[in-house]
């Protein structure tokens, strides 16, 4: 809502001028100030004068000779617009006159007759977009003032956001009733006051539909010359951010800035028959609105209707049949309360938001119609020349809806959201200054007015209190509450977190959604819970169009947009939920959606110095990664196996159990994955729930590290290649038993001497007792022991003991 | 045994003009090796009469003990000579970076939530996580939202095609549906706070995006009024931005608090006025939305609203780490460039 102050102060007597001041009073009150416009004219030397003469040029056609003045001896000035007569008032720049953009004006020669300046067309005064014609002002404008400093063109407009739950205030009145509680003084609303014909109404109103029309009013005027409206009217719905169309339109635009109560005007001589009927829209109903567009309605739409067909959308739009037109001589005006949801729906559906519905949607006060379509009458008879019936229609379908709401306010309610100090003066005080009607002490019957349809219970009393009283009046106190902090699984997440970036990957925050061509390079099966995706019913773009199921596709996501600007060693993880196609553990009604850890490397992942090759990632760097995560996170008792899954390497990757129950899969991503995604060499990944691996775990117990003295040694065998090593060294370790301090391959060798389908692998051991340093004797039997344990699981010690 | 006392005299400069532990070691055999003067006397001590013994073999003793204690300091010194040549020798470019470990960088959304948490946790509060994918009865009707409102509409809120119709299963727009699952599910006193998505129909531009993150803060006790909720944000606002922070509040409307309103912090990186890039000049920056918890709120979860009170806030927290570290177009959160995310940790 535009608030021009020029106009603001036909309604309230404010202390100051200073809009800063105004704007900082405004939004203490709630009403944010978006933008201050300072409005200045850029012209000077242009002055109102009057046209006294107009004769034709005697060489020229298109342009006329005009003897104009500004009190003054009468000056020849020649002009090109046809929009006036002798007798006009005009706006004269005066030779030396400097026109809006910095045009300068001169006296000059036109076709052989001299020109003293020029009359003014609003464009060329920076006023507006009419340069059709030139500039008319109202004729009595005193002549040879300054243009510049006249009708009030030195303005301040506040750009004003209002809340949706105060519609009250979106208008002159309604800004001015709020900076009047605010600053105690009164604030006026207009008081109409014209001539009248004693007849009756030609147009009778019924409302069909009472939940859609609280109220209808209509008024009649009679002779009406649709022109353009005055000069000070025009700039008023300009710096109210209205264009100015023809005096009938303006002045319904007029009446809702200055009251809040929209208006249509109907030129009745098109509306057809002699009712106007509100009623839902038949099936298959068609409506050209003033925007000109044809509109298919259907029974959800409200409309304002003759005996034949729709008019008006109701609350809306007009409709353009029964427009004013430059021909209309009979106007009907409307002023009506419409039920806001109906509105609201109506206009999102015909993605129509006009002044009108922005303010019906939110709710128009319904005691406004009868003043405010008297106001548009006072207003069309006097600017537009009609004669005004004195009879109104006014139908009123809601009574419940005029009646002004009682609230019993219990003066505990203050002090229990607002603390001590709001005792009975005070609230009383506070709450009248808002124009609520009070009565008694404790609790305070308070009486709200129609135009505050938000304020219905205690708690919205309350905050009107707060409101006025002032926000930043209240005391700073910090309530301290009862702890908790972090869970033992958000703890571990964070160690998760905190260990991946210590190995070098860089945490990525994607948003929750893939696209169907993303999907189609895992070559996920039908029945995949990755392939069974949760739609969105309203997407805006396809790329957000469907829930990820899987963190993966946004992880290569990231490696590509990198890739593509010339990073090709990457390594990034991401934390987040999936959404699955099935229903949620433990919430009702939800879909599954559980957290998930993923991670992906691309290119060499390491530290890196002079003279040192970092490993390119392969399955051993995300197993490596696995492991470190597994000892940051104390988790025990898991196991790789080898899987082929749709988009991995189908001999690099492998499902981690932990636990014996499968977390996810790690390993290289499938190659072909690789080349569709647009990016070269090994990719890694790894995509794990995350739950088990931070559900709190049993504390693993401290070991009193021996003061003896390790046995240390490698022990090699041959194995066939479906032996895992993991396999190898857990029969190994076993059989040693207590004694194993630590066991780890260090070669893993194929080829000659060995046959193929044959492997060797080399596993350094250290054996250590708490208690003794181990004899010649115990390690002996050790080690025998261990090599019968890896020829139970297949493997042949290599060389001797 | 004046030789010996001659010996003792000449040692020092055949000691100490050594410069290799060779030539020392040489030096060592000739004063005290098995030819040496020294070993000499020792030899000859057994011809001595008996009453000559003790004072010879004490003077031999103590030759032997001083010129041992020569050489010993000699050897030190040429040890570390010879260490210092070496070390002197091995000497690096300390401006070189010559190996670089591969580090990880937290992203800038996470370590923002992680620090609004802390600070949330110093002062009692739980971190509590909720779904994204909602039930309108949460997101909406729980807290206070009519079934007409405009938040409602597709134009705003994505929904999604999964489950019964009738639950308008959607994308959370908003933290605030853990207001009343915690609510629901704990009895009070609450001090929550619920970092998350959210999500809104909103194409990706310079400032909004369909996916982003909130931080939903809900306090609910005996006898919390708005000097809690102000005492609370101005807390934070200095903790966050800076201990000369000072906050402003300007009423607001969310259907879900009463009163509402919007917190403003003084802006951090000027005095107001002039071209500031944080604030526009205005002095001021907006933070965030609060309010008293709305009483339906309440009753809806079975709460008691006569006898406990509340507040929530809720913070964008792409927006408040854009206004701590100018972070602009909003698209540098997701798009997850290194050169973006190594510049936080």
């Amino acid at each position: 809502m535009r608030v021009s102050l020029n106009w603001l102060a036909d309604y309230i007597d404010l202390g100051t001028s200073d809009p800063e001041e105004i704007a900082q009073v405004l939004e203490s009150l709630g009403h944010e100030v978006e933008e201050t416009e300072r409005l200045a004219p850029d012209f000077g030397r242009v002055v109102t004068a009057r046209v006294l003469e107009v004769e034709a040029h005697p060489r020229a056609d298109r342009i006329r000779v005009c003897r104009v003045t500004a009190g003054g001896e009468p000056q020849t000035v020649v002009c090109g617009a046809w929009n006036f007569e002798a007798g006009a008032t005009v706006a004269w720049a005066l030779p030396g006159a400097t026109l809006s953009g910095g045009t300068e004006i001169g006296r000059r020669s036109i076709r052989g007759v001299e020109s003293n300046g020029m009359i003014c067309s609003e464009t060329e005064l920076g006023l507006g977009e009419d340069a059709d014609g030139i500039l008319v002002l109202d004729s009595e404008v005193p002549l040879g003032e300054d243009l510049a400093g006249f009708g009030s063109l030195t303005d301040t407009v506040l750009d004003l956001s209002i809340t949706p739950n105060r519609p009250d205030v979106m208008s002159y009145v309604g800004v001015a009733r709020e900076l009047a509680a605010f600053y105690r003084v009164d604030y006026r609303v207009p008081e109409p006051v014209f001539a009248q014909v004693e007849a009756r109404p030609r147009i009778g109103i019924t409302i069909e539909d009472p939940t859609g029309c609280y109220r209808f009013v209509s008024r009649e005027v009679s002779g009406c010359r649709v022109s353009a409206s005055p000069f000070w009217m025009r700039t008023r719905l300009r710096a109210s951010g209205q264009r100015p169309i023809s005096n009938v339109v303006d002045i319904t635009n007029y009446v809702l800035l200055e009251l809040g109560q929209p208006i249509h005007a109907f030129d009745l001589e098109e509306l057809g028959g002699e009712g106007i009927v509100v009623r839902r829209a038949h099936p298959g109903e068609r409506l050209t609105t003033l925007d000109g567009v044809e509109r298919d309605l259907t029974p959800a739409d409200l409309v304002v209707a003759d005996r034949h067909r729709a008019s008006a959308l109701a609350g809306t739009m007009g409709g353009g049949a029964s427009e004013v037109t430059a021909k209309t001589t009979e106007v009907l005006i409307e002023a009506a309360s419409w039920d806001p949801p109906t509105v609201l729906h109506m206009s999102k559906r015909h993605g129509l938001r006009t002044e009108a519905s922005a303010r019906f949607e939110r709710g128009v006060d319904p005691a406004l119609p009868p003043l405010a379509a008297t106001r548009a009458a006072e207003l069309v008879s006097t600017l537009a020349g009609g004669e005004a019936l004195s009879e109104v229609t006014d139908v009123v379908a809601r009574e419940d809806r005029l009646r002004p709401v009682t609230i019993d306010f219990e003066l505990r309610e203050a002090e229990r959201i607002l603390g001590p100090g709001f005792d009975a003066p005070r609230v009383t005080d506070l709450l009248s200054r808002l124009h609520l009607g009070t009565e008694g002490e404790d609790p305070v019957r308070v009486e709200v007015p129609t135009f505050r349809p938000d304020l219905t219970r205690p708690i919205d009393l309350v905050e009107e209190l707060a409101r006025l009283w002032g926000y930043n009046n209240f005391p700073e106190r910090v309530p301290r509450g009862p702890g908790g902090g972090r869970s033992v699984s958000q703890r571990r997440t964070r160690t998760l977190r905190q260990a991946l970036c210590g190995l070098g990957f860089s945490e990525s925050v994607s948003l929750s959604f893939m696209r169907s061509s993303e999907i189609e390079i895992w070559g996920w099966e039908e029945e995949d819970e990755r392939a069974r995706e949760i739609r969105l019913k309203n997407p805006l773009r396809e790329e957000e169009s469907i829930l990820r199921t899987t963190l993966l596709p946004g992880l290569l996501r990231v490696a590509r947009y990198n890739y593509s600007h010339g990073l090709d060693e990457l390594a990034v993880f991401e934390l987040g939920r999936v959404f699955l196609d099935r229903p949620h553990r433990v919430l009702p009604k939800v879909p599954d959606q559980p957290e998930r850890v993923g991670l992906l490397a691309t290119g060499r992942l390491g530290g890196s110095g002079l003279g040192v090759e970092r490993r390119p990632v392969d399955f051993y760097t995300v197993s490596a990664v696995w492991r470190a995560i597994s000892h940051q996170l104390d988790l025990e008792g898991w196991r790789l196996e080898p899987v082929e899954a749709a988009g991995w390497h189908p001999a690099r990757a492998a499902r981690l159990l932990l636990d014996g129950e499968p977390v996810g899969i790690m390993g290289e991503v499938h190659p072909s994955v690789v080349r569709r995604a647009e990016l070269i060499g090994r990719v890694i990944a790894m995509e794990l729930d995350l739950d088990p691996l931070v559900a709190d775990r049993r504390h693993w117990q401290f070991r009193a590290p021996s003061v003896f003295p390790p046995y240390t040694f490698d022990m090699a065998f041959e194995a066939p290649e479906d032996l895992a090593a993991d396999d190898l060294l857990s029969a190994t370790g076993e059989a040693a038993g207590d004694l194993l301090e630590s066991a780890r391959v260090f070669d893993e060798f194929r080829g000659e001497p060995l046959s193929r389908g044959r492997k060797s692998l080399a596993i350094n051991y250290t054996l250590r007792a708490p208690d003794r340093t181990l004899s010649s004797e115990e390690t002996a039997e050790a080690l025998r022991s261990m090599a019968d344990a890896a020829r139970a699981a297949g493997a042949e010690l290599r060389g001797e003991l | 045994m004046e030789s010996l006392d001659a010996l003792l005299k000449t040692a020092p400069t055949l000691v100490k003009g050594t410069s290799t532990l060779d030539e020392l070691s040489e030096a060592e055999a000739e004063l005290l090796g098995r030819r040496s003067l020294v070993a000499e006397f020792q030899r000859g001590i057994g011809r001595l009469p008996p009453e000559e013994r003790p004072a010879v073999g004490k003077a031999i003793q103590e030759a032997r003990r001083t010129l041992g204690k020569l050489i010993e300091t000699q050897r030190r010194r040429l040890e570390t000579e010879t260490e210092r040549l070496m070390l002197a020798s091995d000497r690096v470019d300390v401006s070189l970076a010559a190996l670089e470990y591969q580090e990880g960088y937290t992203h800038l959304i996470t370590s923002t939530i992680e620090e609004v948490c802390d600070i949330f946790i110093g002062l009692g509060y739980r971190v509590v996580g909720g779904p994204e994918a909602e039930s309108g009865l949460y997101n909406f009707d729980a807290l206070n939202t009519p079934p007409t409102h405009p938040s409602r509409l597709e134009s705003d809120t994505l929904y999604l095609d999964w489950g019964d119709p009738a639950d308008d299963m959607l994308l959370r727009t908003h933290t605030s549906p853990m207001q009343a699952r915690y609510m629901e599910e704990h009895d009070p006193p609450v001090y929550v706070v619920v970092p998350g998505k959210v999500y809104r129909a909103d194409t990706p531009d310079a400032t909004h995006s369909p996916v982003f993150h909130q931080i939903e803060g809900l306090a609910v006790d005996e006898g919390l009024t708005f000097s809690d909720l102000r005492g609370t944000l101005a807390y934070f606002a200095r903790e966050f931005f800076g201990s000369e922070r000072s906050i402003r509040m300007l009423p607001n409307f969310f259907p879900f608090t009463e009163p509402s309103a919007e917190m403003h912090a003084s802006c951090f990186s000027c005095e107001g006025g002039g071209q500031c890039r944080v604030c526009g000049g205005v002095g001021w920056i907006e933070l965030l939305g609060c309010g008293m918890v709305d009483p339906n709120v309440f009753e809806w979860v079975g709460y008691d609203p006569s006898k406990v009170s509340g507040f929530a806030f809720g913070m964008g927290v792409e927006r408040i780490a854009q206004v701590r570290h100018g972070v602009s177009p909003l698209r540098h959160f997701f798009d997850n460039d290194l050169r973006v995310l190594s510049q936080f940790r």
